[in-house]
């Protein structure tokens, strides 16, 4: 009896927490939660604006039968691979140099990388575009100018991906960089102490004290720029269109040409769920990592 | 203290429905104040670029919309069954289709769209416009020739209505010519100028040799550009200049020959040789565009409504002024090939019968009101009337006339052609990138062009 009240009284107290929580559950399952499921129903379907046509696994069969999305997951693992990586490296590299320095100093270095970052992708593109347009850019023009070879970095099949990688990694290393120096600045002052008076090198203390602290802030920054490395778009609409010949195409290109240009809507959706599962497996060893209690 | 938490719930829930029932109302209120004939409606019209201005691109403030927005204020003047307000908007050719899509899945398409008739036969196919039958009467079809009709005919019903026509040709700077010494080459002031092949090699070999560099420093003999599916009908053109008739009886592409694969050797060749502009495989019509404006290039593509633009450009200082004229697209054969949109608005099937009729009604307006059909004659008008009444005026009208019988119907009138449209220029990028030959890359253009075909025909309203 008194452990049926005890129950009453505990499920009465939850209410009052399950009722604050309901309006970020509810935006939840309708803007997170409803999509992934429809996605999933979509991807089951033929859709014209007219009707949908249950054709079961037939979208993902179409999928892995064309060329065109074989070479866009390939494309794609290989921008994961590069940017993040490079991202990792260099914002490590960069930080690790100068986060004890002079308070000045670094912001001006966490702003001058930082300033990319605030730029739109677009307008980043545009600006490379300017850039390296072969018909009328400013390179391949002073290049000509000067009577150099010009080469085409926008229409080469060896160059593309390189300069995508660059263009990106450019744009997006700040955010690492400012992540990184702000969980350096929180590494404890003793354990640089004690290193000094042991007298360990600067390449000791960054590899057994700074790389080992700033862990998380590594694992974070890996999932974070795996996602928003998956979903590549912006800077291959506006530069390549994908080209030449389908070198530049990634898994998002894809499904927004499917989507939007030929109306496929169901090989979208396929195309949307295989992105889903990616992230997702992607995501989880790294997550239970993080969380993993040392 | 538990009724207090029912009370919370109570509300939370009550917030919730009234939210749904807040959605509910007012779809219903939309409907309630369509079904009334007596209230307002909103229209949207989109468009892609055509010509500026209201009837002339020499006018003040001349845009792309400013036809549109004179003809919907018009409109909303004269129109009785319902107060209308018609929004006019705008569209980049190359985000056609995106918009469009984004637009039909989520279920508001516009209510028109004026745009060449071969860029959006696709969505009569898919059951995404209302047929304007009821809008045509006996004399826009005495005014307007049969092969018009035919064009926007899809199935047994008339999708579009026909406003003007525009032929594509090549355009080239006559002064750039001269100064390449090149002037046998050159045509008349208001003649669409016919080229050999071989006379045609020869004016792209001696502006690259001849053309001076002090004068015109950056500059190539002829544009080329494979970045998207833009100014594609022009890259169609150059792969028949041996003759391949590109789609069979059964509407099956037929690219895959002699002639196909002689025609995209012809393409790469120039290339190679440096007789166009370099980057071939990323650089957009748009460019190739910009780049002729800016004497950067001597012979590029135009139809008759870019000409007209450009001329007025040049008119009105926003484009350097030179010497353009017309040439026709050369063939192995010897005669011109030959093309044209015709251009004119639809009726999307937005599910609202109040809409879709003032729609039509609109749409009948500016494709039949006596003062604003003589904006056709910035292309070239499907109405004698209006042909007639301009000829003096627009001399190349009688040229584009003398045309008519090498014009080749670029489309085959397939289903799914928007789609096909993005099969081909990844095929030419390989062709400029070497990662393909011509062999290899009429083959794969075939193959993968005629399953979209089959497709699309599959899936056609029209073919059911």
């Amino acid at each position: 009896m008194m452990r049926m009240k005890i129950i009453k009284e505990s499920n009465k107290e939850n209410i009052t927490g399950y009722l604050f929580v309901a309006p970020q559950i509810l935006l939840f399952l309708i803007f997170l939660v409803y999509p992934i499921i429809e996605g999933i129903r979509l991807s089951l379907f033929q859709i014209n604006y007219q009707d949908e046509i249950f054709v079961g696994l037939d979208n993902y069969r179409k999928l892995f039968s064309d060329p065109v999305f074989i070479q866009s997951t390939i494309n794609t693992v290989i921008f994961v691979v590069f940017i993040v990586a490079l991202t990792v490296v260099f914002a490590m590299f960069v930080s690790a140099a100068v986060f004890d320095k002079n308070a000045k100093y670094v912001s001006f270095i966490r702003g001058a990388y930082y300033i990319p970052v605030m730029v739109s992708m677009v307008v980043m593109s545009m600006i490379w575009s300017f850039l390296l347009n072969p018909a009328n850019g400013l390179i391949p023009f002073v290049a000509r100018e000067l009577e150099v070879a010009s080469v085409n970095f926008l229409g080469d099949t060896r160059l593309v991906l390189p300069v995508i990688i660059f263009v990106t990694f450019a744009t997006n290393v700040g955010q690492a960089i400012i992540l990184y120096i702000a969980s350096m600045i929180g590494v404890p002052k003793e354990l640089f102490e004690a290193a000094e008076v042991d007298g360990a090198s600067r390449m000791k203390v960054i590899f057994k004290i700074i790389i080992p602290m700033v862990k998380p802030t590594t694992i974070y920054i890996i999932i974070m720029n795996i996602i928003a490395v998956l979903k590549i778009f912006v800077v291959i609409q506006l530069l390549t269109g994908g080209g030449p010949n389908n070198a530049s195409t990634t898994l998002m290109y894809y499904l927004y040409n499917n989507a939007f240009k030929y109306n496929q809507l169901g090989i979208a959706s396929a195309v949307g769920v295989i992105m889903f599962l990616i992230t997702l497996l992607l995501s989880i060893p790294q997550l239970r990592i993080m969380f993993k209690k040392d | 203290m538990f009724k207090k938490r029912f009370l919370t719930m109570g509300l939370a829930a009550g917030l919730v429905l009234s939210a749904l029932a807040g959605c509910t109302e007012k779809e219903s209120g939309q409907s309630d104040v369509e079904s009334d004939s007596g209230k307002a409606v909103e229209l949207r019209v989109w468009l892609t670029p055509q010509w500026k201005g209201v009837l002339d691109g020499s006018e003040e403030g001349a845009d792309y919309d400013s036809f549109f927005k004179h003809a919907a204020e018009r409109f909303e003047k004269e129109y009785k069954d319902h107060k209308v307000n018609v929004n006019v908007e705008v569209v980049a050719g190359d985000q056609r289709d995106e918009l469009l899509n984004v637009n039909l899945n989520g279920g508001t398409p516009p209510d028109v769209f004026f745009e060449s008739v071969f860029a959006m036969g696709d969505y009569a196919h898919r059951g995404a416009l209302v047929p304007l039958n009821d809008i045509v009467d006996d004399a826009a079809k005495k005014d307007i020739s049969q092969n018009y009709w035919d064009n926007v005919t899809f199935g047994d019903d008339i999708y579009f209505y026909p406003f003007s026509h525009n032929p594509g040709t090549l355009a080239y700077n006559a002064e750039m010519f001269k100064a390449a010494g090149l002037e046998k080459y050159i045509g008349g002031e208001e003649e669409i100028k016919t080229w050999t092949l071989a006379e045609y090699e020869e004016i792209l070999n001696g502006l690259k040799e001849n053309l001076p560099k002090e004068t015109y420093s950056n500059a190539y003999p002829m544009g080329l550009f494979a970045l998207n599916n833009q100014g594609d009908t022009w890259n169609l053109a150059y792969l028949r200049m041996f003759g391949n008739q590109f789609f069979d009886n059964n509407g099956q592409l037929i690219v895959n020959d002699a002639n196909g694969v002689k025609a995209a050797n012809w393409m790469k060749g120039i290339y190679d040789a440096g007789l166009t502009n370099p980057g071939a495989e990323s650089v957009s019509s748009n460019d190739v565009n910009a780049m002729f404006q800016n004497q950067q290039l001597a012979i590029s593509f135009t139809n008759a409504i870019l000409y007209s633009n450009a001329m007025a450009d040049m008119e009105s200082g926003k484009a350097p002024k030179f010497d353009m004229r017309l040439a026709n697209i050369p063939s192995e054969s010897g005669d011109p090939l030959s093309f044209t949109y015709v251009t004119g608005a639809n009726v999307f099937d937005t599910k609202d019968e109040t809409r879709i009729k003032v729609s039509k009604d609109f749409v009948k307006f500016i494709s039949t009101d006596p003062e604003l059909v003589k904006a056709s004659k910035n292309g070239v008008p499907v109405r004698t009337s209006v042909a007639e009444e301009f000829s003096a005026e627009k001399p190349f009208f009688a040229a584009y006339s003398a045309n008519d019988p090498y014009v080749f119907n670029f489309t085959g009138n397939v289903p799914g052609y928007s789609q096909l449209r993005q099969v081909l220029y990844p095929e030419l990028q390989a062709l400029y990138t070497g990662a393909k030959t011509a062999e290899e890359v009429v083959e794969s253009y075939q193959t993968k062009g005629n399953k979209v075909i089959e497709e699309a025909k599959a899936n056609s309203v029209i073919y059911k």
